[in-house]
């Protein structure tokens, strides 16, 4: 902006004719520039169609929150806690018991042995020798496999195995209460231990559906398969990333059909569609370059690239064939619709842009990724739209039936934008503003309900009724089982985890928490030592209780899960049970472990928070709950920063940034009754909704002011203003919602809120700057002072 | 540092710590016997070891401290103040009024009030003190003995002086850890006259309401010192104890003297109950073990049985039916005075430990999974 013009304190609306340096140097070289473009469109496109998808757990969680550290740094000691599969075969007709059954129970058991990744020492089902039955006797104890050695499918052997199971402690663990399935459960490895490499979710979840859950519903009908675990989750948001290339496609397809009805004209259509696209794949090619994947959030960014890429193109096309319909060259109408549009174009997307870098703040990577995601695809829609757009305008021109579309359009529409004209009248302002006020009083009551966190039940990462969560719900319903676990992490000197102070500490912790609404059940080595002690005291339960002797204990705890005891007897977790993972049910056991951390850390032993799920989003939760108002603070501040540098007034700000605010406020609004909390997903629609919203008002009030500095009426500026650019903002807004809104349909729970909650934020904030920003401007813009302060300028 | 700043924040506590015992390091924790039961709803539903009546009044002992009591034959329940946390595993009552409760760390509470509030009386520390100071008394006794005896019986008598002193280091080892061994259950006459028994080989009484307990492992059989696990009268006045190994002990001089039974059974025996006929005895245990005596124990008959999950506890309701209960749910009932027992295994499986009557032919079981209402067979009223 080292335009010499305007340090001469020339007003760059008031010059219009003005011929800016950048404008030269464009125009100038216009040969240069789009070969330019060519060979960097070639190799950032090479590399954009590389990219891979990513879904790693890390990168979606703090991890400089507390907890997550705490959780990392023991992470090789919890390893087997958390990573496995359950796979319920469940028999429709009749029980378990039959000899159908168990045989299909038999091959899936020898499937999943052989599933790359699985931890076969680890694998239970009610085939593997590791499922016992254990019997009190007067010598000591007797048991046996679950599955009779004689097992031979007769009708004596299973009620044999009906005996065994019944005395085996697995009913509602490895059987579910009802006797009508079973659950094949599968450790798995992290990284292979022979090969090292880490294991592929995509692939193995895959793996689990070809050679587990289709094989076997389809060779014995009378099953039914489910499979729940982190690693078919994962699996299954890996598979939802690729249903985002159709909706890609789709919004392409509508997005053009509606560019073309706006514009008439094949070059006004193909063109910002065109340079869109390459927006995008500058933008993916360069994340690449940078190292990154797509994952499930920033796979969404190129949709936002797209639909920025276009609306500003909108604006462009718009330009062109307005100044073409005076009679102008195709290459005169290009260089006065970038003098015309460069400022306020640059300043929109500048201000996208530095919005989307406010998610910076938040210790989130995947929120990071997106921002930077968003970040650099929004530099490029900056170059790709105000200059190689042009650019190609100026060589091919505006077809003449969009001329012509311009020119009866604008006459045909003027009644229209008369009466719309009207929402900057002294009359009609007031009314406008007492509905914003009261908008404002519903959303604000609204909004009180908003909840930090996930709120249904399940993996919330996928719907409520997908088949991951279908079949999660099966097992918890099944089972005794929770799908939300909270981890404390349990630190005492090396070869002192299993000391009595140890185990009575966790045991009082438990019954705190057990005592804690919201917390099923919690289980740690001071569980396993109490009924141990009990069975090593012939059954009998009057032996329930952690022994004072320290022979006893280690008895008792000598066989032991691996996972509730590290390598050096230095960890050991508590692991809690959660009703569910509402933020509430989350902080209050959070609450409670951190005060008994307090009261009862020593150096004999540490309660270290979190790990588990529940610990995950405990902390994830914390993180989003401190960033939020620090991400609108910052975003609004950019934002109103940027306006108040390009149009020098706070009144201007103001009319620009409270219609956008209204908007923030009703969409917590919608989020609260709609039942969607702020999580890591939604955190971001505030940011690119402010970020990119802010473009319609930055447009209309450039027009707005200029009018008025000519002399105009506001009422007659704003009808001015609507004329010019009025159906342009409209159309932005349809065409950046169009860009959102097919996430609604998609399998990822997340995009769809994000798709819906933008796609609101998009076209309401389209309308607040329609409606609400001239009944503003009436009351905030004092336009007789506006031209006396241009005047003197001058 | 932390410790330093427990003890000056939970003062008291430290302090009641180290009277009880020289910890070998301070907790930050105040230890369980130093622990009130925390007031829970959860009492009800949790590990109940022993259910008994006070009056019409049901009271019923279990896991972490917690005592819990019914005036509407085990409908509602309320829960009781009690001092510790510990598993408590037995409770009686010598009147209406006047109640007992043991459990680990050796602990015995007593209540005056029909089971609403229980004070801390003994500990496995004093227990074990009492124990080594009987053990004390012996080698010196033994001592005097070696020094009075003919130079013949002196090797034979200083290997039995090793023995005592054998035991009393034991014990003295135990009381350097703390409190280590439980009781197990408990039965008061009156409000002044009752024992205790528990692990290896303990047994107190007492004969002025707990103020004071003597050691009466002295007067029992029981060299090995297996664990004592109940203690009652059977109609007829006669005192029963069982135990470990096939252990039965009577006394038919209200405990002065004790005398073993040759048992058929080697395993061990949970409990003894009467049968409602003078000088009958129904013990049982292990794997569904049950033993019965019409002649106080001279002569025993094997009763038979199919189910052989271990039985726990027993009683006789009013129309003479006898009931046993134990772990996998099992619920034996005899209409024919223990001659036979028809079994029932309750559908969740969860072990019974204790059985009383309640109006009608109900039941009231506690165990496993708490206290509840079945009917003359065990099964779950709806």
């Amino acid at each position: 902006m080292s335009n010499p013009k305007h340090d001469k304190g020339e007003h760059y609306l008031t010059t219009p004719k003005a011929e800016p340096f950048l404008e030269r140097m464009i125009f100038n070289n216009r040969a240069i520039i789009l070969v330019a473009f060519f060979l960097l469109t070639l190799f950032l496109g090479y590399n954009a169609t590389k990219i891979q998808p990513d879904a790693s757990f890390e990168r979606m969680i703090p991890l400089q929150h507390p907890y997550i550290v705490n959780m990392l740094e023991n992470r090789d000691d919890l390893q087997n806690l958390g990573n496995f599969v359950r796979i319920a075969v469940e028999v429709e007709e009749g029980d378990i018991f039959t000899k159908e059954y168990m045989e299909t129970l038999k091959q899936i058991t020898d499937e999943v042995f052989y599933l790359n990744g699985v931890d076969r020492s680890g694998l239970q089902t009610l085939w593997t020798s590791n499922v016992r039955w254990v019997e009190v006797t007067e010598q000591g104890f007797q048991g046996g496999t679950v599955i009779p050695d004689t097992y031979d499918g007769s009708d004596a052997s299973l009620e044999q195995l009906r005996q065994n199971v019944l005395r085996s402690n697995e009913v509602g663990r490895l059987v579910a209460d009802n006797f009508k399935s079973t659950i094949v459960y599968a450790p798995l490895y992290e990284k292979n231990p022979e090969t090292g490499e880490p294991l592929d979710y995509g692939e193995f979840s895959r793996q689990l559906e070809e050679k587990i859950r289709e094989k076997y519903e389809a060779e014995n009908p009378n099953v039914e398969i489910h499979i729940v675990g982190f690693a078919k989750k994962v699996g299954d948001l890996i598979e939802g990333i690729g249903s985002i290339a159709w909706f890609a496609g789709i919004t392409i397809i509508l997005t053009t059909l509606l560019l073309f009805w706006y514009s008439r004209s094949i070059t006004g259509t193909l063109v910002p569609v065109f340079t869109s696209i390459i927006a995008v794949f500058l933008q993916l090619g360069t994340l690449r370059l940078l190292g990154y994947g797509l994952d499930p959030y920033s796979v969404l960014v190129p949709f936002l690239v797209f639909a920025i890429g276009i609306s500003h193109g909108v604006q462009i096309v718009n330009a062109i064939a307005v100044e073409a319909a005076k009679g102008f060259d195709a290459v005169t109408a290009a260089r006065l619709a970038f003098r015309a549009l460069y400022i306020p174009g640059m300043l929109a997307l500048i201000s996208d842009a530095f919005g989307f870098l406010t998610l910076i703040f938040i210790e989130i990577d995947v929120i990071r990724d997106l921002a930077v995601a968003a970040g650099i695809g929004v530099a490029f829609v900056i170059i790709t739209n105000l200059v190689l757009h042009v650019l190609i305008m100026s060589y091919i021109g505006i077809s003449k039936g969009g001329i012509r579309h311009v020119q009866n359009h604008g006459e045909k529409q003027d009644r229209k934008w008369r009466v719309m004209s009207y929402f900057a009248h002294p009359g009609v302002a007031p009314i406008s503003l007492l509905i914003a006020v009261i908008g404002l009083g519903l959303g604000l009551y609204y909004k009180q309900n908003l909840k930090v966190g996930d709120l249904d039940r399940g993996a919330p990462e996928l719907r409520a009724d997908s088949r991951y969560n279908t079949d999660n719900a099966f097992i918890i319903d099944n089972y005794s089982t929770s799908a939300d676990v909270l981890v404390v992490m349990v630190e005492t000197p090396v070869e002192q985890c299993t000391q009595y102070e140890v185990l009575r500490a966790m045991d009082a912790l438990q019954w705190e928490l057990e005592n804690t609404p919201g917390v099923q059940s919690s289980a740690s080595l001071a569980d396993v030592s109490k009924i141990v002690t009990k069975a090593l005291n012939e059954g009998n339960w009057k032996w329930y209780e952690i022994s004072r002797n320290q022979t006893i204990i280690n008895a008792s705890i000598r066989s032991a899960p691996s996972g509730l005891i590290n390598t050096d007897c230095s960890l050991t977790p508590v692991l809690v049970f959660l009703e569910d993972h509402k933020a509430e049910t989350l902080q209050t056991v959070v609450d409670r472990v951190e005060a008994f951390a307090v009261n009862n850390n020593s150096e004999d032993h540490t309660f270290l928070l979190a790990a588990g799920n529940a610990g995950v989003e405990a902390a994830t939760n914390e993180v989003i709950s401190s960033a939020k108002d620090m991400m609108l603070l910052m975003v609004y501040g950019v934002v109103s920063l940027l306006c108040l540098i390009t149009f020098r007034s706070v009144r201007a700000v103001l009319c620009i940034v409270v219609p956008l605010g209204l908007t923030s406020i009703l969409c917590e609004a919608i989020m609260a009754v709609s039942g969607i909390g702020i999580k890591v997903a939604t955190l971001p629609v505030i940011a690119l909704g402010v970020g990119i919203g802010v473009d319609y008002g930055i447009y209309i009030y450039s027009k707005l002011e200029k009018y008025l500095l000519e002399g105009k009426t506001l009422q007659e500026a704003y009808f001015e203003t609507l004329r010019s650019t009025g159906k342009a903002v409209m159309f932005t807004g349809v065409t950046l919602g169009l860009g959102v809104v097919t996430w609604i349909f998609s399998p990822i729970k997340f995009q769809a809120d994000m798709g819906f909650l933008l796609f609101f934020m998009f076209l309401w904030n389209m309308v607040g700057a329609i409606w609400l920003l001239p009944a503003l401007a009436r009351f905030l813009l004092r336009p007789d002072q506006m031209l006396a302060k241009a005047r003197a300028a001058k | 540092m932390a410790k330093r700043l427990m003890c000056k924040t939970l003062g008291a506590v430290c302090l009641g710590l180290s009277m009880v015992w020289s910890a070998p390091a301070a907790f930050a924790l105040a230890d369980v016997i130093e622990t009130p039961a925390r007031p829970t709803d959860l009492a009800p539903e949790r590990l109940l070891n022993d259910v008994t009546k006070a009056g019409d009044r049901i009271v019923a002992v279990g896991e972490r401290g917690h005592i819990i009591y019914s005036d509407d034959e085990g409908q509602s329940w309320t829960q009781s103040d009690v001092p510790v946390s510990v598993t408590l595993t037995g409770v009686d009552f010598g009147s209406d009024t006047q109640g007992w409760a043991v459990g680990h760390s050796g602990v015995i509470l007593h209540s005056e009030d029909a089971g609403e509030t229980w004070k801390l009386q003994l500990t496995g520390v004093q227990a074990l003190e009492i124990a080594i100071q009987t053990k004390e008394d012996q080698a010196a006794a033994m001592e005097e003995r070696i020094e009075a005896a003919p130079e013949a019986e002196k090797g034979d008598l200083e290997w039995a002086l090793d023995d005592i002193l054998f035991t009393m280091e034991n014990m003295q080892s135990d009381l350097d850890i703390g409190p280590v061994n439980p009781l197990l259950d408990v039965w008061f006459e009156n409000d002044n006259h009752g024992f205790v028994v528990g692990a290896y080989g303990m047994i107190l009484r007492t004969t002025d309401g707990g103020e004071s307990w003597q050691d009466w492992a002295p007067r029992i059989d029981n060299a090995t010192n297996f664990h004592l696990n109940g203690v009652t009268q059977i109609t007829g006045g006669a005192l029963v104890v069982v135990g470990e190994s096939g252990q039965i002990h009577v006394s038919v001089d209200g405990g002065q003297t004790w005398e073993r039974r040759e048992s058929p059974y080697e395993g061990s025996l949970f409990g003894v109950i009467g049968t409602g006929q003078v000088n009958e005895i129904l013990a049982f245990g292990l794997r569904g073990n049950m033993l019965f005596s019409s002649d106080l124990g001279k002569t025993w008959r094997v009763v038979p049985s199919t189910a052989d999950a271990t039985l726990n506890d027993g009683t006789v309701v009013d129309d003479g039916r006898i009931i046993l209960v134990g772990n996998g749910g099992v619920v034996l009932t005899s209409s024919n005075g223990a001659e036979s027992f028809r079994e029932y295994f309750r559908s969740d499986r969860e072990g019974v430990m204790s059985v009383v009557p309640v109006s009608g032919t109900g039941l009231l079981i506690v165990g496993e999974g708490g206290a509840t209402i079945t009917d003359a067979r065990g099964k779950n009223l709806q």
